[in-house]
């Protein structure tokens, strides 16, 4: 009995000394992506009006807030500001945990998160005021991309090195730094491939090959870089705050390799009888479909792992917001392989479908994953819990009918699109018939955002206040029902 | 750490196939493309293809502005249910009913440049034989739709482009380039609307995309007796 309570102690003196070790650099990286979510969100309610109102917002000083301009900047501030930086942050804390590591050189990491924060405002300011590349995720001018992975390598070049360090001491693999280790990996390779083939090898390039490699990289980055980060997150707290252990390794290695064989065979399918080799968009379209394979191994196993616990997401913010999250990897998953085959994909092709695909990624998928990893490590590190269960019930709410409306919105709107861009009866006609038959989505879409804004603006204040030390000084979690009860502590 | 090195082997060799095969073999493979030549008996006609290639300079301006966000510049085959080879104009035929489908986008339709403006969406309809359907319009009037595409057609969702455009008093007789605008988009009296060089520069790319040269060997009969 003596030996146990001396191994507890010891085990909370070490977990506090690595959330110490990790307080600065996860925070900054917090504070900073809320920012930038709230931001992309301005944009993206903008750039949606924008698709059924040009004339909104277009007086002659606003001149750089068109679609062609908005619709870039905001998917930039979504993905470099937002995700990019809340998947660092939790990334950071999730392997400092798993590897009972304290995370050394914490300032290296906040100098990185500056400069990567310095290169997002840049790069957002020239795509408004001066124009993009018109590469797809990669809008941003050229002369940023070393600095992107400049910053990328200096933090995940600590997380590796924590890795080796208590892989030296004798620590099993674990499956969240698994992908956490393949993120660090994957993730400066797509970049590095896709900017010196498009930025330095570029005009000796085929122009087709170019466009091909963008979208590569597109779905590369969502499939190697933002579903391991989620996924890991996934696997680290689904056990945690069920209580319950991963039902099963072989299932949850045999998840791992599938995505990591498969992810990087995909993306080309976006430009399906397109001028590329055929064989390039079929392989990328075949793959999104054995895609399904590794999603329903990992969903298998989550569901598995929490049987009979389902119920806890009733008071734990955490395991809610991770549960929609895991949910909509195969929901992506799912999408993805309507968008990929030529049977589908053509009706589908180059309509709002794909923005639906890549809203259902980023923002059901990864970012509600980080909403919920956000929940549980902000008040480990800033000593204080969440001011109000109602503002994280809000914002879960309102980001869950938020997304799911802009997500069917998308889908169908894309489906009448398409349809009205391939019916026969078109074939003469000018281009009004998608614009029209779009409309009542696209209104949608706004409301959407609409929504989402509200949920994320109380978001980013909460998180403010969190981060600044002045959440509530308390012993027992926020939970979102049940507070007066002596509930675990487990958030 | 054996089991360190298999993971990172491990990583290095699922990943690496795909970025070998999928990437950098088929883009050094593409470099390697060259232009074919008509072959007179065979096609009925002279020359190379792919022909002169698009307008560089205005293409950068294209690539700025964002137009790919709504412009595709690819034509599918017909199959499955696409109708883009039946689309009225969007050829090099601008009949009514052309003799023949238009030919779906080859990757050396894009050897001339270095990347490819495909497109992200296709909310306004497709450019790459652009060129073909404003040749029967004056610059005057492509300006004018860049300028107010509501003016054009009511129903636009395009965005105005009027930043590439000027504001100035009208002098004398006024500007030769001056648009001709509906009253509604017009500039207060006194006052006209001119191009600047890159407005010029980007209708002079638009009216470069002309890529539906027939293909060396699969020359239609019915084009190859008209040339």
């Amino acid at each position: 009995m003596e030996t146990t309570e001396t191994t507890s102690l010891e085990d909370s003196l070490r977990r506090a000394a690595i959330d110490r070790s990790v307080k600065g650099p996860v925070l900054f990286l917090f504070a900073n992506a809320a920012l930038w979510l709230l931001a992309a969100t301005v944009l993206g309610l903008v750039s949606s009006v924008k698709l059924y109102a040009p004339e909104f917002l277009d007086s002659d000083w606003t001149w750089f807030l068109n679609y062609a301009r908005v619709q870039p900047a905001h998917m930039n501030a979504l993905i470099y500001g937002w995700a990019m930086q809340a998947g660092l942050g939790t990334m950071i804390w999730l392997m400092a945990r798993r590897t009972g590591q304290e995370l050394k050189g914490a300032s290296t990491v906040i100098i990185a998160t500056i400069f990567w924060n310095i290169a997002v405002t840049l790069g957002l300011l020239s795509i408004l005021f001066h124009g993009s590349t018109s590469m797809q995720w990669l809008e941003f001018p050229k002369y940023l991309w070393p600095i992107f992975t400049i910053s990328f390598l200096m933090i995940a070049t600590r997380l590796v090195g924590m890795f080796a360090r208590a892989h030296k001491e004798g620590e099993g693999f674990m499956i969240t730094s698994w992908y956490i280790l393949g993120a660090c990996f994957w993730f400066p390779w797509i970049y590095l491939t896709a900017n010196l083939f498009l930025h330095c090898f570029g005009s000796s390039l085929n122009g087709a090959s170019a466009a091909g490699i963008n979208a590569w990289y597109v779905n590369t980055l969502i499939l190697l870089f933002f579903v391991p980060v989620g996924l890991g997150a996934c696997y680290y707290y689904l056990p945690k705050i069920t209580g319950q252990p991963i039902y099963s390794s072989q299932l949850a290695s045999l998840g791992f390799w599938g995505l990591a064989f498969l992810g990087g065979w995909t993306g080309i399918q976006k430009y399906m009888g397109g001028p590329l080799p055929a064989w390039m968009p079929a392989i990328g379209g075949a793959v999104m479909i054995l895609l399904l394979v590794p999603a329903g191994i990992v969903a298998l196993n989550f569901h598995i792992s929490t049987e009979g616990r389902h119920g806890l997401i009733e008071t734990s913010p955490t395991l809610r917001f991770v549960f929609v999250g895991s949910f909509c990897y195969l929901a992506l998953s799912a999408v993805g392989a309507l968008l990929g085959t030529f049977w589908t994909g053509s009706l589908l092709q180059f309509t709002y479908a794909e923005y639906g695909f890549h809203i259902l990624a980023i923002y059901g998928f990864f970012s509600m994953t980080m909403f919920g990893a956000i929940y549980y490590i902000v008040p480990r590190l800033s000593g204080c819990e969440w001011l109000s269960a109602r503002l994280i019930r809000s914002h879960f709410w309102f980001s869950v009918y938020g997304t799911a409306a802009l997500v069917v919105c998308m889908l169908l709107g894309g489906l009448a699109q398409g349809a009205s861009i391939n019916a026969p009866g078109n074939w003469n006609l000018p281009f009004v018939g998608s614009i029209i038959n779009a409309r009542g989505y696209l209104i949608g879409r706004t409301v959407a955002w609409v929504f989402i804004l509200w949920s994320n603006a109380w978001f980013f204040i909460h998180l403010v206040l969190m981060v600044l030390g002045l959440g509530r000084r308390s012993v027992a979690p926020t939970l979102l029902h049940h507070e007066e009860s002596h509930a675990p502590a487990t958030a | 750490m054996t089991s360190l090195r298999k993971f990172v082997i491990g990583i290095g060799i699922s990943f690496g196939l795909p970025w070998l095969l999928l990437i950098v073999v088929p883009a050094i493979s593409a470099q390697k493309l060259t232009t074919l030549s008509y072959d007179k008996e065979r096609d009925g006609m002279e020359g190379a293809y792919p022909g002169k290639g698009i307008y560089r300079q205005g293409q950068l301006i294209y690539a700025k502005e964002g137009c790919t966000q709504c412009h595709t510049q690819m034509i599918r085959p017909g199959f499955a249910g696409i109708l883009d080879p039946w689309k009225k104009g969007w050829g090099s035929d601008q009949a009514e009913t052309p003799a023949q489908p238009i030919r779906p986008s080859t990757q050396r339709d894009y050897m001339f440049e270095p990347y490819a403006y495909l497109g992200v969406q296709r909310n306004g309809p497709d450019l790459t034989n652009a060129g073909y359907r404003l040749a029967d319009k004056s610059r005057l009037e492509i300006h004018e739709h860049l300028y107010s595409p509501q003016a054009v057609n009511k129903w636009s969702i395009m965005p105005g482009f009027r930043h590439l455009y000027k504001v100035q008093p009208i002098q004398a007789a006024g500007s030769p380039k001056a648009l001709k605008l509906p009253a509604a988009f017009a500039p207060e009296k006194g006052y006209e609307v001119v191009p600047t060089a890159e407005a010029e520069e980007l209708v002079n790319y638009l009216l470069s995309l002309k890529k539906d040269a027939p293909i060396p060997g699969e020359v239609v009969a019915d084009t190859a007796a008209k040339k």
